[in-house]
């Protein structure tokens, strides 16, 4: 299992890497554009080359075809004039004289003088008999057998007695006619010829704009150059070079000669069993390829400035993407971070521009959803807030057990008295802060705040273990607050404040209520109303805190003082009220003693007792003389004295106002 | 070729040989049995019996639309020739043969002395400002000579009775005849006939008119 993974390794590495160096955009489109740049361009100089070079062969085909048909041409036209003039020679009456002569000196000396007139380099008269009379080349020889018995058999078995054709004379080609010496029956032969050399190849080229080399072979295989206008070491390997390319006549091939390519074409001149002589027409490739050479210069310049203008060309519109990307990276890095106010500013017009400006948008939609979360937090309760954002906001409720909690500033009104609303407002707002903080540190919920009134819920949007606990700890809370509070107000002057504070733990209806467009998230129930009230009772008993039998029930952690047992206005129901005293552990002894005579106390009451309730509350009362609970119920004794409650009598305060 | 049969009346007229009236008819064929014209034929005694060179004689050879007329004369030695020119151009009228080497540079009409044909012998002539024009004088020192018609065909009369060794020359001719020559006994019962067969050498010449120099373009 160890191997392929091995194996596979250098893979993912190779991968990783490309994955790695083609990340960025900007070298993906450089990378593609370069590469199809080059791709296209590769492809289009290797067509374009290779045409070239074909169409320079062609070209140079073509050209060397042409070439030797004006080559053959021109040796046609040569032999033609060489005739023409040899006619005219031949009939000179005077020369017709000299010879009849048949003084060798004289027919020598005529022949010389005719040779000069057209410049030839030879003239012969041979006799009928194929013998020589006189030859310009060698004074002396005389009666020898004639040098070209073949061309002057041919003339003799031609229409006019006339034959023109390369022939060798003493190793040397010349370019010979024979027509006869007409006296005026045809009495000899005159034969005049020009010499086949380099000069007779040099005027060939420039005809025919080739190199020309003319070549005698023996039976096939090619013998020696005799007249090139080959430099003189190629022209010496010319045989070689040709005899181990296989050639035709008429048709083109390509070799090499002294390192230089040429494009040759080998063609006949004389082709009898005697002698073979073939003319090969050369052009050099290199010739030839030149304008195609400079083409192709000219098309890597033409590449290597396309692919420089498609680098930058591709940078740069790279960039005009990758760039405000970048900036849109940075500005989304700021809005997670938190950072609304900041907008991605670009100037363009395009598609980025449009993501830009959605994204600012965007940007600010998502600030004002902050804001408004913020506000809604504010204005109702984080945990509120966060209900109302999760959920569709729709009206109706649920049924939930909740600990309602009511707080009221006591004699609020007459503490406005004298006061500007200003100071006013301040005031509540540093009252409000306070209890509001000890609510949330509860895990309580602020509903809402009605003047001086504040009321929390605990259990709602969320259930917790203990809301009633906290609720009540809350109140205790509030209360050891106030006292801090009403020192710092103290030293500002400012009144010292007392509050009354309700709570109850009931099933009530939880959700939104109110209009279709305009909704609150509250809670409503008789569980709320009874809470209202518990907090007006305060006041009635001189505590700060009453909360209901139901929520002593629910929050067993503290020590609580049975207060009254009321039906308050509107209910028919009896309620044991009770005030919470403290955490059962954090009580002292006398604080629990006194709680029993108090019990006791009322115990004796509700028994109608009136005497024991009596003497009881005044022993609680003297002890505590500021403690009003204790006068309330003397107040109620020494009433029911004078007028002692019905039979029916339950122990219940009914109280006929709020 | 009535100029040549007149010629040939001449010779007749002329001859020394008296009685007998026997005529012999000689035919000359290529080696193609094609019959040869202009060839001549020569009728030479047996006995060899030298005959004095004739000086009375006269023949013609015409210069008519630039050509020799006839192109063949077959004359005996010392015959005056006379060259007249019946074109309204000159002619300049030439030998280089070793017979009758001469000259008649340039002129018109017909010159005021005639050449005189002494030496036997073929003498070759030319125009030289006419390369194509050629004519052949076949000079002989016996008087039986006549030249071929277009059948091939002469007949050589007033041949006296005798034995005669017959010749026959050709301007083309190559080679020998066959035969070389006829043994020809004459006597005065009839006609002879014989037959000769030669061979000929191209027959090309100058060129006769300035439009073949075209050849070749």
């Amino acid at each position: 299992m160890a191997r392929p993974a091995v194996i596979e390794q250098p893979e993912k590495r190779i991968l990783a890497a490309l994955n790695l160096r083609f990340r960025s955009f900007r070298t993906r489109v450089l990378v593609f554009i370069v590469g199809l740049l080059v791709v296209t361009q590769a492809g289009v100089f290797v067509v374009v080359n290779t045409a070239n070079i074909n169409n320079a062969r062609r070209v140079i085909d073509q050209a060397l075809v042409v070439a030797a048909s004006v080559f053959e041409r021109e040796i046609a036209d040569r032999q033609r004039e060489l005739l023409l003039a040899a006619r005219l020679l031949s009939n000179d009456f005077a020369f017709k004289e000299a010879y009849a002569t048949h003084d060798h000196a004289t027919v020598l000396s005529a022949l010389q003088n005719h040779q000069e007139r057209i410049g030839a380099d030879v003239m012969i008269l041979v006799s009928t008999d194929g013998r020589v009379i006189a030859d310009t080349l060698n004074p002396r020889a005389s009666g020898t057998v004639c040098a070209f018995p073949q061309l002057i058999d041919e003339a003799e078995h031609s229409e006019y007695g006339e034959a023109s054709d390369i022939v060798f004379v003493n190793d040397s080609p010349y370019q010979m006619v024979v027509v006869p010496l007409y006296l005026p029956e045809p009495d000899a032969w005159v034969s005049i010829g020009f010499r086949i050399d380099n000069t007779f190849v040099a005027n060939l080229q420039k005809t025919t704009l080739s190199h020309v080399s003319l070549i005698r072979s023996d039976s096939g295989t090619p013998g020696s150059v005799f007249a090139s206008t080959l430099p003189s070491s190629s022209g010496a390997h010319l045989p070689d070079a040709l005899s181990s390319t296989s050639w035709e006549i008429g048709q083109s091939t390509e070799f090499a000669l002294d390192n230089e390519t040429y494009v040759s074409l080998v063609t006949s001149l004389i082709d009898t069993p005697a002698n073979q002589v073939v003319a090969v027409l050369q052009r050099p490739l290199k010739e030839a390829l030149k304008p195609y050479l400079r083409l192709r210069v000219v098309l890597a310049g033409l590449f290597a400035v396309g692919i420089a203008l498609s680098v930058i060309g591709a940078a740069l519109i790279a960039r005009t993407v990758t760039r405000p990307v970048l900036k849109l990276a940075a500005g989304a890095r700021r809005i997670a971070e938190g950072d609304y106010k900041q907008t991605v500013e670009l100037s363009q017009q395009d598609e980025i521009g449009v993501l830009a400006n959605t994204f600012n948008h965007m940007g600010r939609g998502l600030a004002e959803r902050d804001r408004v979360r913020d506000l809604l937090g504010k204005v109702v309760s984080p945990e509120i807030a966060e209900e109302l954002l999760a959920k569709d906001i729709e009206l109706g409720g649920e049924e939930r057990e909740v600990s309602i909690l009511f707080s009221d500033v006591r004699d609020f009104t007459g503490l406005c008295e004298n006061r500007s609303p200003q100071q006013i407002l301040e005031l509540l707002n540093a009252y409000l802060t306070k209890v509001s903080a000890v609510v949330e540190a509860n895990g309580g919920v602020v509903d809402k705040y009605v003047g001086d009134c504040m009321m929390a819920l605990y259990g709602v949007p969320l259930e917790h273990d203990g809301d009633a606990d906290r609720a009540v700890n809350t109140a205790l809370g509030m209360c050891e607050q106030l006292k801090g509070l009403n020192e710092d107000f103290e030293r500002r002057g400012w009144p010292r404040l007392r509050i009354g504070v309700g709570i109850n733990t009931a099933q009530v209806v939880v959700g939104n209520m109110g209009s279709t467009t305009r909704m609150n998230y509250t809670v409503i129930g008789d569980g709320v109303n009874l809470a209202s009230r518990l907090e007006s009772l305060s006041k009635n008993y001189d505590v700060a805190i009453v909360v209901s039998a139901a929520t002593k029930a629910a929050a067993p952690r503290f020590v609580y003082r049975e207060l009254d047992l009321v039906r308050v206005m509107g209910k028919t129901k009896k309620v044991a009220i009770y005030q919470p005293l403290g955490h059962w552990n954090r009580l002292g002894d006398d604080v629990m003693l006194e709680l029993e005579d108090y019990h006791a106390a009322l115990s004796a009451y509700r028994a109608r007792k009136w005497d024991t309730a009596r003497s009881r509350f005044s022993s609680l009362s003297s002890k505590a003389p500021a403690c009003l609970l204790y006068q309330v119920y003397l107040k109620r004794l020494e009433r029911f004295s004078s007028d002692p409650p019905g039979p029916d009598w339950d122990g219940v305060f009914t109280y006929t106002e709020k | 070729m009535t100029l040549s049969r007149l010629g040939f009346i001449l010779l007749l007229a002329g001859g020394s040989h008296a009685g007998g009236a026997s005529g012999l008819t000689v035919t000359v064929m290529d080696d193609k049995s094609r019959p040869v014209e202009g060839a001549v034929v020569i009728a030479r005694p047996a006995d060899d019996v030298k005959v004095r060179p004739v000086t009375s004689e006269l023949a013609t050879i015409d210069q008519k639309g630039k050509e020799f007329i006839p192109h063949v004369s077959p004359i005996r030695a010392g015959t005056k020739v006379q060259f007249p020119n019946s074109d309204n151009i000159r002619h300049h009228v030439y030998s280089f043969s070793s017979a009758k080497k001469f000259e008649i540079p340039l002129y018109k009409g017909t010159p005021a002395k005639p050449i005189v044909f002494d030496k036997p012998g073929v003498v070759v002539l030319g125009c030289n400002i006419h390369d194509w024009m050629t004519a052949y004088v076949y000079v002989s020192d016996v008087p039986y000579l006549a030249v071929t018609e277009k059948d091939g065909t002469t007949t050589i009369k007033e041949l006296p009775t005798g034995t005669y060794k017959v010749e026959v020359w050709h301007p083309q001719m190559r080679g020998t005849p066959t035969p070389r020559r006829h043994q020809v006994s004459l006597n005065p019962t009839g006609p002879q006939k014989v037959v000769f067969s030669i061979k000929q050498k191209k027959a090309w010449r100058a060129r006769r008119l300035s439009s073949n120099l075209r050849r070749g373009y």
